[in-house]
């Protein structure tokens, strides 16, 4: 018996042909559409830079400002990036010729970007080169170029607990500002527990707003730890000392699970990551804003020996090629930056992945805290500049800081 | 810096699978090679991106080019022939497919997980076996299911045939002698199967894999489908140890050993044209750089918009681009667990569950956000340390049409992302009974957008054009050379004749490389 495939024709197949071509004769020579609704959802929300300008500079402590940053629709922003509260923007700025780049969280609410704002607040670090640019440069009127809103750190209904344990040191309030505020907002729906250590009631950023935040919605809750001695009795409600597992279990549900948030400088996360062991949580219920740049590779446990004190870094970038000197307790991106040269960074912290390069000589030393690369990059010599610390001459290739 | 100026034998545009394949195999052949990409790692689609303690796969399901010892597949000869190595890991079984009961379905029983069923089809590898078990499942099938497989083995010979695109002559002459294929490629998957006298039930069950191209058994050519259907069911499938920034990664090395220049974060913003074609790029809107021949990944939609100047492009090719539908896209939930497969109670690494067994249903359902079609897939299941002890990740996925994306603000996308992954994730939960929300340590969302904004891609769609029966793939191949916009710059990737799939992208490069490598050398 002949196959049953026989009933089907073979002679369709030349016309097909002429059909086809047919059917493209007939089309419109129009360009197509050059976008689409997901192209603009996309771009939007992920532009490749924004062109701010400061509108205002507001103090909050002797060594701390907040910069409300607007489009610059004269350098070609003319609406900002709405963001999910928690997201960070990573500024661009060129200090003495060195072009360098720092996350900071967005302590405005997500519902101002729609009005055209974002605030940064930014607290001047003992030795920081860009903190301390800015407090002294940036007035109103300043161009600056930012990222699109970045960063992982943010509340998720279908993994967090409904509570939020959110604990804050110093700046690293500027998250959970604005999560409070979208709270608030109705643009975010998770019940905070905010525990804020300050040194003592002066220190504290935004005291007015966050306890204006706790009038006007029940699902803010903020509670002040002072370090300095004595320093809650001049504050109703405060807790003396510091932030603790203690603490932790005095204030968060005891009845269902919570989740636990932490933002702030990395002393705290070492001291505060002990402390969660005692709560035994799961891990999904602890998460951490990034780590922040990496110093001192030479005071870990896993920092190999008989590392030279300097290094020839190689590193060619598109068609370019160059060789710089640099300091083993630098990362490799500093040292690039040092140097003039530009290197696409976002976070500074191995997570985001935006710095990927490969190391085609040498080897570095890596934190562990911060390895965050993706498993093949290993066996294929790739690393993030932002985070590893040469430990000989290094040859590499770097992307475009575009 | 040290400037070194030099003119290109070969800029190829774009690092996703296509772009890669071509760029290795021009710089293997000892061409002057730049391979340019916006973004700081390759592969477009086959990436991985790190939450957490987990690694997750962006997009890969299976590859069905990874054979046996004896009868390597096809992404498995590529790599050979490259000299990229990767730790492919054997997948030894297809898929199972799930239809949760209706309550008028008097015919349902209930599953091994508890749940009533219309259909529950879990099939294995193998011509014969999966003939078998479709027997079992839908009685007097066999036979026909038997028949439509030694099509595909006819289908799968005639890729031979095919060949590199240089010979259409040849092309004609070798399908001359392939009537079967002949009849399989004017007619679609339904007609075949029909004509091959396979119930229509079996039929859906055989139809299962429609989706990885996008089209259903209505409007998908038969030969194609077949010979999709070959890669997958006769020997199984892989996938690398590593995720499939693994392979992306090995290419990268590949082109990188042989001399190629890789720029990363490198887009090109215009295409620089003289005497009507094009003679170079411009990159990062500033950087110029010139090459002789062009092998381009991106997508047509967007060459044609933003790289050229309209008086530029050949009538034909907006023709093409306007006359042809642009496939279906994609919703991806990525899942890190805090529990394993065995504590979630997840025995498969591939379920489809479907409120329907019809492509066709399913397929028209892609216009609503969520139609209850979804993929859910557990990693461990082929690779049981891909996550650190005690956990194990899944990825959930379903086709949706971008237009649905046209009424959502940027300020709703949050809220609308996870209100799409609750749904796929209670989907899921509810058809394997099993328990999911609990245990989610890290979740990830992409829609439409955010594959828009790394593939670039109308509505981000990876599927490139609908493979329609008018535009199905051996009319695309035997047409290639002349739907090529001009002598030296030729497509690779999705768009191009195989569509989607990542064997069908690193063909198309290879393709185009080959073609290029042979234009140099006759001195063009």
């Amino acid at each position: 018996m002949a196959s049953p495939i026989k009933t089907l024709k073979a002679k369709k197949f030349l016309p097909m042909l002429k059909a086809r071509q047919a059917r493209f004769s007939a089309a419109p020579a129009d360009l197509p559409a050059g976008t689409d609704s997901s192209r603009i959802i996309a771009k939007a929300l992920h532009p490749r830079a924004q062109y701010l300008k400061v509108a205002a500079v507001t103090k909050r402590a002797d060594d701390c400002c907040s910069y409300t940053l607007v489009p610059d629709p004269a350098r070609g922003t003319t609406a900002l990036a709405y963001f999910g509260a928690g997201k960070y923007l990573t500024v661009f700025e060129t200090i003495g010729g060195m072009p360098v780049t720092r996350a900071y969280s967005i302590s405005s609410s997500p519902k101002d970007a729609l009005d055209g704002k974002y605030e940064l607040t930014i607290k001047r670090v003992d030795g920081g080169l860009v903190s301390q640019y800015i407090l002294d440069n940036w007035k109103e009127g300043t161009e600056v170029t930012v990222s699109a809103p970045a960063g992982n750190f943010e509340y998720q209904p279908l993994r967090d607990a409904e509570t939020v344990v959110c604990l804050a040191g110093g700046s690293g309030i500027t998250p959970f500002l604005s999560m409070a505020n979208a709270i608030a907002d109705g643009d975010e729906d998770f019940k905070m527990i905010l525990l804020y250590g300050s040194r003592n009631k002066d220190s504290i950023l935004f005291f007015d707003e966050l306890d204006a935040l706790t009038k006007k919605t029940d699902k803010v809750r903020v509670v002040h730890v002072l370090s300095d001695a004595d320093a809650a009795s001049a504050l109703p409600g405060a807790e003396q000392g510091f932030l603790t597992a203690a603490l932790i279990q005095k204030y968060a549900p005891k009845d269902k699970p919570y989740s636990v948030f932490l933002c702030g400088p990395q002393q705290m996360y070492a001291f505060l990551d002990k402390e969660l062991e005692k709560l035994e949580l799961e891990r999904k219920y602890i998460r951490h804003e990034m780590f922040g740049e990496f110093h001192n590779p030479q005071t870990q446990d896993d920092y190999p020996s008989d590392v030279p004190a300097t290094v020839q870094i190689t590193v060619t970038i598109q068609d370019e090629t160059k060789t710089v000197t640099g300091r083993s307790c630098d990362s490799v991106m500093q040292t690039l930056e040092k140097n003039g040269i530009a290197v696409p960074a976002r976070c500074r912290s191995g997570e985001c992945g935006f710095c990927h390069s490969h190391l085609l000589r040498g080897k570095v030393y890596v934190p562990k805290q911060l390895e965050y690369r993706r498993l093949a990059d290993a066996q294929f010599g790739c690393i993030h500049p932002c985070c590893s610390f040469p430990l000989t001459d290094l040859v590499l290739q770097v992307p475009a800081a575009k | 810096m040290v400037k070194q100026l030099k003119q290109y034998d070969v800029i190829v545009i774009g690092a996703g699978n296509g772009g890669l394949a071509a760029a290795a195999t021009c710089a293997k052949a000892g061409l002057s090679t730049l391979l340019l990409e916006r973004h700081n790692i390759p592969g477009g689609s086959a990436s991985s991106f790190v939450r957490g303690r987990f690694e997750f796969e962006p997009s890969l399901h299976e590859l069905s080019g990874i054979g046996t010892p004896e009868e390597p597949g096809m992404v498995e000869e590529m790599f050979n022939r490259l000299g990229a190595e990767v730790d492919w890991c054997k997948h030894e079984s297809t898929f199972r497919l799930i239809v949760p009961a209706k309550e008028d379905d008097t015919d349902a029983f209930v599953n091994e997980n508890g749940v009533r069923v219309s259909v529950d089809a879990r099939m294995p590898v193998g011509f014969e076996a999966f003939s078998r078990k479709l027997d079992e499942l839908v009685p007097g099938s066999y036979e026909s299911a038997m028949k439509a497989f030694d099509l595909a083995e006819k289908m799968y010979k005639a890729f031979d045939a095919l060949g590199d695109g240089d010979n259409m002559g040849g092309i004609f002459k070798a399908l001359k002698y392939m009537p079967d294929v002949m009849r399989m490629v004017s007619h679609t998957l339904q007609e075949g199967l029909d004509a091959l006298g396979m119930p229509k039930k079996a039929q859906d069950i055989f139809n299962t894999y429609w989706c990885y191209m996008g089209v259903p058994a209505s409007k998908f050519d038969f030969c194609y489908y077949m010979a999709m259907l070959h890669g997958y069911i006769k020997n199984g499938t892989g996938i690398p140890k590593l995720r499939s920034h693994e392979m992306s990664l090995a290419i990268d090395k590949v082109i990188r050993d042989n001399g190629g220049d890789i720029w990363y974060n490198s887009e090109v913003t215009k295409i620089i044209t003289k005497d009507g074609k094009p003679a170079g790029v411009v990159v990062n809107g500033s950087k110029e750089v010139y090459g002789k021949r062009f092998i381009c990944n991106a997508s047509p939609n967007f060459v044609w918009n933003d790289l050229f100047d309209k008086k530029d492009i050949p009538q034909k090719q907006l023709q093409m681009t306007n006359a042809r539908d642009v496939a279906v896209s994609l919703t991806t939930v990525y899942l890190g667990m805090n529990r394993t497969k065995e504590e979630l109670g997840i025995t498969d690494y591939s379920v489809f569950i479907a409120p329907t067994s019809d492509s066709d249903k399913q397929y028209a359902a892609c216009h609503d956000f969520f139609s209850g079609y979804c993929i859910i897939n557990c990693l461990n299941e082929i690779i049981p340390d891909c996550t650190p002890k005690g956990t194990s990740q899944l990825f959930l996925t379903t086709m949706t049409f971008g237009d649905v994306m046209r009424d959502i603000r940027p300020q709703d996308y949050k809220k609308f992302k996870t209100k799409v992954a609750k749904d796929m994730i209670e989907t899921c939960e509810k058809a394997l009974n099993i328990s999911i929300m609990p245990y989610i340590e890290e979740i990830e969302i992409a829609l439409p957008p955010t594959f828009s904004r790394y593939l670039n891609t109308p509505h981000g769609t990876p599927y490139g054009y609908m493979l329609n029966m008018w535009d199905s793939m051996i009319p695309r191949t035997v047409q290639f050379i002349g739907d090529q916009p001009f002598e030296n710059f030729l497509f690779c990737g999705a768009s191009q004749e195989r569509g989607d799939g990542y064997g069908c992208a690193y063909h198309t490069g290879e393709k185009a490389a080959k073609l290029t490598i042979k234009a140099l050398k006759e001195g063009k």
